[in-house]
């Protein structure tokens, strides 16, 4: 058994916090796309293949926002406000709810009498035909992506889980003022030089020391720092991570007190039993497409305009709908605090696969977290086993 | 006597079937032939997913993956062996499609036991699965050539290969729905309880559909590895199992001459398509517009109206016109629009047609096209007025 011992002496221990949170900040756009996947399995028992491409939409949608207001490639505005991120994000929702309203009304209805196997072609259709068909119309090649300077929260938050090694930093402390005086000096001489790409002899020997300084300077404070562990929040992957917990807490109050979300559990629950009760079982699917899209429109809005130069083409939405999907049978389909948790476990098990040194199998790894939860727990964590009657 | 006069006429038909084409695409282009053979590989890959999909029930939408364990076999042997056996290009293609159809059966074993505890939807995710990992895991294998892919040595071009494996699968199919061993798959489709019940081997027989259907889906991609000489991952992505599924619905799941002719239609509708360089793209807009309203108006007339035949058909006939008059209507006003001024090559549209078949499809015409019914020479001779056997003898 000498594999685990390789194995582990490959592994860079001291980079796993850092990965556990990017792991959690990837989770969440995870978990608010499985909560559309759940949602909709919950009411209608359908796979909604078309999820994906919503989110794909979405980030389309938001992409198209932040066109209208100047943020274009080639414009150069510069200023942005948090009021425009909120616009964006409450126009991605609203297009992507309508756009799930749509193909339940005029795809997933019709189908809604015949086998199961029937909606799931047409979903698959519906999938297919808004990747290429939106490839014909929608700006695809170069992709484009929305521009980070939509974004105004640029910072980084830092975490010192272990400070640096004090006396060496001190040490480095003192080669500071060596740096800036050589530099002084530097900056001097370079006034009373008419060329600064062919500098005179004294000046030339000027920068070598100011380089070298400089130089000294950072090797000293790298290492005082090799032990340091410091992990980065980017502001914007916060900002992420706070909307994503305050969409779910209105989710839950929606579903859990308002009339509407009991008519949802209701249906989920015995659909027929339902509309017998009164319950107009179309509205209630529509409502459950709407907030489910808006949902995944959040993730997607959100995707593109805080992880700076995420690339916007058709097929956007192909991958992370998938590894959602697997996110909502990991936590039990139809059930909505396990596509919260399943998304949050996909997020981790895609970042552990790359930090333990296997990114190129990142996209097999959710295949093959999906065909080990069937095989072993096909209801999923939080979900229940149902024995299939007769 | 009879019997056997029938089936020796049927076999040397065959024969003599793919020697006719073989002869024909000899004296074309090499863009002809690779349609002859990838024609014959397309029926192959649908025959042999109906099996699994339309016969057993087992919705599979995975079946790239053994076109692409069949083709990197061979590939593989190929680099391999075939310098030192010294074989004749047939016999090597011969042995390279039974070792293949050896190794994707193997591989469809793999699938197929998972399968025994799911079914519909994640029956069929859990095969999309499959084939993204077996993609993925050849990606990133030196061995096997990685993202750029293998050559396969000898180039080995028959027509006749092809359109061989194909007639063996639909023979193969065929004859066994004839038989006392085809029943078990039918009846597993129609209800997997009440068939174990009435005491067929469920397991069994779903785990014999997928191996069966999976080894002439690794024979086929050994016919393709030889006669494009190379293999690598992007050959064998989602869209060729999505492919592969839209023509066995269309052609009618469970129905193998439906299989046959949309396996063929699909695949040279796409390939007519690319002749056509300047689609203009208000045109493809209005006709969304156009297919949408047919749809919607055909699926009311077929809720709605309860006359004749004749006056149905009439109907119908009025919705094509009129959905061709709001074609011309919406494509002259959306011509006006400066986005959709541009023009599009019609190899891009493939995939467009696809989706749209499928989703159109389903909401006209679930059962596809054909259904459950098969061509057979009754219904020929039904059609020119003269009796069936079954009449006729009784």
């Amino acid at each position: 058994m000498t594999v685990l011992p390789d194995l582990l002496a490959g592994l860079e221990f001291s980079t796993l916090p850092q990965q556990l949170v990017n792991g959690i900040l990837l989770g969440a756009i995870y978990a608010l796309i499985a909560l559309g996947y759940t949602m909709v399995y919950g009411v209608l028992k359908l796979i909604n293949f078309a999820h994906g491409e919503v989110f794909m939409l979405g980030a389309y949608t938001a992409l198209f926002t932040s066109w209208s207001f100047g943020f274009t490639q080639a414009g150069n505005k510069q200023d942005s406000s948090p009021g425009i991120l909120i616009l964006m994000l409450i126009v991605s929702m609203t297009v992507c709810g309508i756009v799930g309203v749509l193909i339940e009304r005029f795809a997933y209805r019709p189908m809604r009498s015949q086998p199961r196997i029937a909606s799931l072609i047409t979903a698959i259709g519906i999938s297919l035909l808004l990747q290429y068909g939106g490839q014909l119309f929608l700006p695809s090649s170069p992709p484009p992506s929305i521009s980070d300077k939509v974004n105004p929260f640029k910072g980084n938050i830092e975490i010192p889980l272990k400070p640096a090694d004090s006396a060496l930093l001190a040490q480095a402390e003192q080669l500071k003022a060596k740096v800036t005086r050589t530099k002084a000096a530097y900056d001097e001489q370079l006034k009373s030089e008419k060329d600064s790409f062919n500098l005179s002899p004294v000046g030339k020997e000027l920068r070598t020391a100011s380089q070298d300084a400089e130089r000294d300077y950072r090797n000293a404070i790298d290492k005082a720092n090799k032990d340091a562990l410091v992990i980065t929040f980017p502001q914007g992957q916060v900002i992420m991570l706070v909307t994503t917990v305050v969409l779910m807490i209105i989710l839950t109050w929606l579903v859990m007190k308002t009339t509407a979300g009991r008519a949802m559990r209701a249906a989920s629950l015995d659909f027929d039993a339902a509309s017998l009760m009164g319950i107009n079982v179309n509205t209630v699917i529509a409502f459950t497409f709407f907030i489910g899209s808006a949902l995944a429109g959040a993730g997607a809005m959100m995707n593109a305009s805080f992880l700076g130069g995420t690339k916007i083409d058709t097929f956007f939405g192909m991958l992370p709908g998938v590894k959602a999907f697997v996110a909502a049978v990991l936590g039990g389909i139809g059930n909505i605090p396990g596509a919260v948790l399943g998304g949050i476990l996909m997020g981790l098990a895609e970042t552990m696969v790359i930090w333990a040194g296997y990114g190129n199998y990142k996209d097999a790894i959710a295949f093959i977290v999906l065909i080990v939860v069937l095989l072993v727990k096909p209801g999923g964590l939080l979900g229940s086993n149902k024995v299939e009657k007769v | 006597m009879k019997f056997w006069g029938v089936r020796l006429a049927s076999i040397l038909g065959a024969v003599a079937f793919c020697f006719l084409l073989e002869g024909v695409a000899q004296g074309q282009s090499s863009f002809v032939q690779r349609l002859f053979v990838l024609a014959g590989l397309y029926v192959t890959l649908a025959v042999s997913l109906n099996l699994i999909n339309g016969i057993t029930g087992q919705f599979s939408i995975g079946h790239a993956a053994f076109y692409q364990v069949g083709a990197y076999t061979a590939g593989f042997c190929a680099s391999r062996f075939f310098a030192q056996l010294n074989l004749p290009p047939a016999a090597w293609l011969l042995l390279m499609m039974i070792t293949s159809a050896i190794t994707a059966g193997l591989a469809g074993l793999l699938v197929g036991l998972p399968s025994l505890r799911l079914k519909g939807d994640y029956l069929a995710i859990v095969t999309l699965g499959f084939g993204e990992i077996i993609r993925i895991f050849a990606q990133n294998q030196e061995a096997l050539g990685g993202a750029y892919g293998l050559t396969v040595a000898p180039k080995i071009q028959y027509v006749w290969a092809a359109w061989l494996l194909a007639i063996l699968c639909i023979a193969v199919c065929r004859n066994l729905l004839r038989t006392a061993h085809g029943l078990p798959f039918l009846a597993v489709r129609e209800d997997e309880i009440a068939s174990s019940a009435m005491g067929v081997n469920v397991t069994q027989t779903k785990v014999v559909a997928f191996v069966l259907g999976s080894m002439f889906a690794g024979a086929a991609g050994a016919i393709l590895a030889h006669f494009e000489s190379f293999v690598s991952p992007p050959m064998f992505t989602m869209d060729v199992s999505f492919t592969i599924v839209t023509m066995v619905v269309l052609g009618g799941t469970g129905s193998i001459t439906g299989s046959v002719l949309a396996a063929i239609l699909l695949f040279y509708l796409p390939e007519k398509m690319r002749d056509f360089t300047n689609i203009p793209l208000s045109g493809v807009a209005a006709a969304f517009v156009a297919i949408s309203a047919a749809v919607f108006a055909i699926r009311w007339v077929m809720q709605n109206f309860h006359g004749t035949a004749k006056d149905r058909a009439i109907r119908y006939l009025g919705i094509v016109v009129g959905a061709l008059v709001i074609w011309f209507i919406s494509k002259a006003l959306l011509g006006n629009v400066p986005s959709l001024k541009e023009n599009i090559d019609g190899s891009k549209l493939r995939m467009v047609v696809f989706s749209v078949t499928l989703v159109v499809l389903m909401l006209l015409r679930p059962q596809g096209m054909l259904g459950h019914h098969e061509f057979s020479w009754d219904w020929v001779r039904s059609k020119f007025g003269k009796p069936t056997v079954k009449e006729a003898t009784a």
